[in-house]
């Protein structure tokens, strides 16, 4: 992504850059949100729903998503399920291995807030947004597996919204 | 000719990966290919639900039992229920449990559903986890149609159901158990007699049957290893002792056997579901007592039921106030995490993943 | 033997080891002193007519007066069960350990251990697992227990 990154800063200088860059960047869009392969990382219920997005009746793979077991090659994590004291510093090693462009959906109620745990329960780590920074939120306990899909619809609609500009603050 | 020097090593199956059904972490000391000693590390998933059922009133303890087992969480509810009528000394209006024993049922046969497809997973084979879900949504749109919700239904109350079964209920339910009936030949044709199959899970991880009582196994791995003990039948709850039906036994306790126990018991509780259908009364679906402001008299006891994973257990303490004092659950997948470092050592990894697949293992259960 | 009959042979034989219990609804509850227990089980295990192989549950209780440990075992051949406790004041919180009666009991005391912090003796691996390896705030499912983050329900 060198030379990539480098481009605006070139083109813009000349009259009618600017249409370069948009174009990179269609392009980049295209690659980028129609096929997010994501890692499988369910802990608690709702994996089983996660699981019910990727099977027969609400497929998953004509969003051009497909589930990866290791973090180096995905480049989405749902986090689905409640998170504990004792499972955040393995989901933050987890975040680290990916490699750049990442991206995170926070699903079900417990990665929000801590759901149904909030009250009363000494080891629940309330909302996964102190560990990982996030960028959809899905409510739900668990949430249907359309609302999952339609997470991941708006998912797609931020990463097209990207300029090759916010790669350079990186 | 020198001899080589080997020195073993340690191979960590992580909380995240792929076939541990949840988050478990399974620590391997391996010897080259074989395994010599496993030790699990468990806690990933403690959400101290008990400590938080201290502070609930009875009704709304039940969702919170969903949550336990989410797979069968009927189940859940149910034993939390028994419990608490036993104590209260209740009776149960007659459709009420009919439709109790309709809903669990159901649940088991979505959970062997689910079993079937995840363990072909593992294993390797994909195609059954596309027809094993297909098949177990047609049970979930059934669930939907009467309670609202996909996985944690929040159906049974302190003494009877919450609401009644919609019409078209029984039309519905009659085609879903006709059309997994016929599908179950497909499921057994596609993986029974497959050279692949039968190579990876027959001989497989056997477990002897005083090891199993000793460490207090129940359920499909019991039964698949020759001892005939189900809760249905060994100390009856609820109407069961009404109903006609075989419990399935097998003898020789490897993955193939308990792979094949469970397609068995589906059968069983599509005679089941079927019996009830055809003898389902009418009349109240509640007791008169059973409301939001329940308070149980001061008592304790041990209910348990038969859940498609083995025994699950309630200790339910109440002091006579309108919050239980403690709550105790008791899951069967505790007994079976820690029976695995007894008799699945030496073999490869392999046949260590058929294994923990056919154990069939929820990790809440085990941490709570 | 059905449950009245379970009664009255364990009335006859153990009346002094187990104590019956009026608060125990549906299966016999016994009350047992704890410097006799690890006697009652071998006793219940080792009967002929009673053979309990199977332990399904223990389980820990602070009732704010005392603790107590609850044991719910089973008998696969015979087909019985049967709940027994241990009532022990807060300053005595000790218990021995059953492993070698039935060895499925292991995790059941260490989870005990951790979470009230009644002691087992002669436990081979008394170890933290259900907690994080780094938790130094005592033991939570204690009734006088609390927390700077720890969050309680408010009554409404």
């Amino acid at each position: 992504m060198g030379l990539i990154k480098k481009l605006p800063a070139y083109a813009e200088k000349f009259p009618g850059g600017g249409f370069v860059t948009t174009s990179v960047e269609t392009i980049l869009h295209q690659g980028q949100a129609k096929s997010l392969w994501y890692l499988l990382f369910g802990t608690a219920c709702c994996a089983i729903e996660l699981m019910c997005t990727g099977a027969s009746r609400y497929d998953f793979d004509r969003l051009g998503m497909i589930f990866r077991a290791t973090p180096r090659q995905a480049d989405l994590i749902i986090c689905a399920g409640t998170i504990t004291k004792k499972m955040a510093p393995r989901l933050r090693r987890l975040y680290d291995q990916m490699a750049e462009p990442r991206y995170v959906i926070a699903m079900g109620g417990c990665t929000i807030n801590g759901g149904p745990f909030y009250y009363d329960s000494y080891s629940v780590e309330k909302g996964i947004d102190h560990i990982i920074p996030v960028d959809i939120y899905i409510p739900g306990c668990p949430p249907r597996p359309e609302s999952l899909m339609e997470g991941c619809i708006h998912l797609q609609e931020k990463i097209k919204k990207q300029k090759l500009l916010d790669w350079q603050e990186k | 000719m020198r001899e080589l020097h080997t020195e073993e090593f340690i191979v960590n199956m992580g909380p995240q990966h792929p076939s541990t059904h949840g988050v478990c972490r399974l620590v391997l000391t391996m010897d080259g290919e074989k395994i010599v000693k496993i030790e699990p590390v468990i806690g990933y998933l403690h959400r101290a639900i008990e400590k938080v059922m201290e502070n609930r009133t009875y009704m709304q303890c039940i969702p919170m039992m969903d949550r336990i087992e989410y797979v069968t969480s009927m189940s859940c509810e149910y034993v939390f229920s028994l419990a608490a009528e036993r104590i209260a000394e209740m009776v149960i209006p007659e459709r009420a449990e009919y439709l109790r024993v309709i809903m669990l049922e159901l649940n088991r046969i979505a959970s062997h559903l689910l079993f079937y497809g995840v363990t072909a997973m593992d294993i390797g084979a994909l195609t059954p986890f596309l027809y094993g879900f297909r098949e177990r949504e047609l049970i979930v749109d059934l669930f939907e149609m009467t309670c609202g919700q996909r996985l944690t239904y929040n159906y049974i109350r302190i003494g009877g159901v919450s609401r009644d079964i919609p019409n078209g209920f029984e039309q519905k339910c009659r085609k879903a158990l006709e059309i997994i009936s016929k599908k179950l030949s497909d499921y057994e044709g596609l993986l029974n007699e497959n050279p692949i199959w039968l190579k990876r899970t027959k001989g497989v991880a056997i477990l002897p049957k005083e090891l199993a009582i000793a460490y207090g196994v129940s359920g499909p791995n019991l039964r698949a290893s020759g001892i005939q003990y189900d809760l249905r039948r060994n100390d009856p709850y609820s109407i069961y002792d009404r109903f006609d039906f075989e419990i399935p036994v097998r003898y020789n306790g490897d993955c193939f056997d308990r792979y094949l126990l469970r397609l068995d018991e589906i059968k069983q509780s599509i005679r089941i579901i079927t019996q009830a259908l055809d003898g389902l009364p009418e009349g109240d679906i509640k007791n008169k007592k059973s409301r939001q402001t329940f308070k149980a008299p001061a008592g304790e006891t041990y209910a348990r039921i038969e859940n498609s994973r083995g025994e699950l257990g309630v200790y339910l303490i109440s002091d006579g106030g309108k919050k239980p004092l403690r709550v105790k659950t008791r899951g069967a997948s505790f007994n079976h995490v820690q029976v695995l470092p007894h008799f699945g050592t030496d073999m490869l990894i392999a046949d260590l993943v058929a294994n923990f697949a056919t154990l069939d293992i929820i990790m809440p259960e085990v941490d709570r | 033997m059905t449950r009245d009959e379970l009664k009255a042979y364990i009335a006859e034989r153990y009346s002094d080891f187990l104590k019956p219990l009026e608060t125990g609804k549906y299966d016999p509850l016994y009350e047992v002193d704890v410097t006799k227990l690890v006697e009652v089980a071998h006793a219940l295990k080792e009967d002929e007519n009673l053979k309990f192989d199977f332990l399904c549950n223990l389980g820990g209780v602070d009732t704010g007066k005392h603790f107590e440990a609850v044991y719910n075992i089973a008998s696969i051949t015979n087909n019985l069960r049967l709940d027994f406790k241990v009532i022990m004041p807060y300053d005595q919180a000790e218990v021995e350990s059953l492993q070698e009666i039935w060895p499925a009991i292991n995790w059941y005391e260490r989870e005990m251990w951790e979470l009230y912090g009644i002691n087992v003796k002669n436990h081979d691996n008394l170890t933290r697992f259900l907690l994080p390896e780094d938790w130094d705030q005592g033991y939570p499912m204690r009734k006088d227990w609390d927390a700077p983050d720890f969050k309680r329900k408010p009554e409404l």
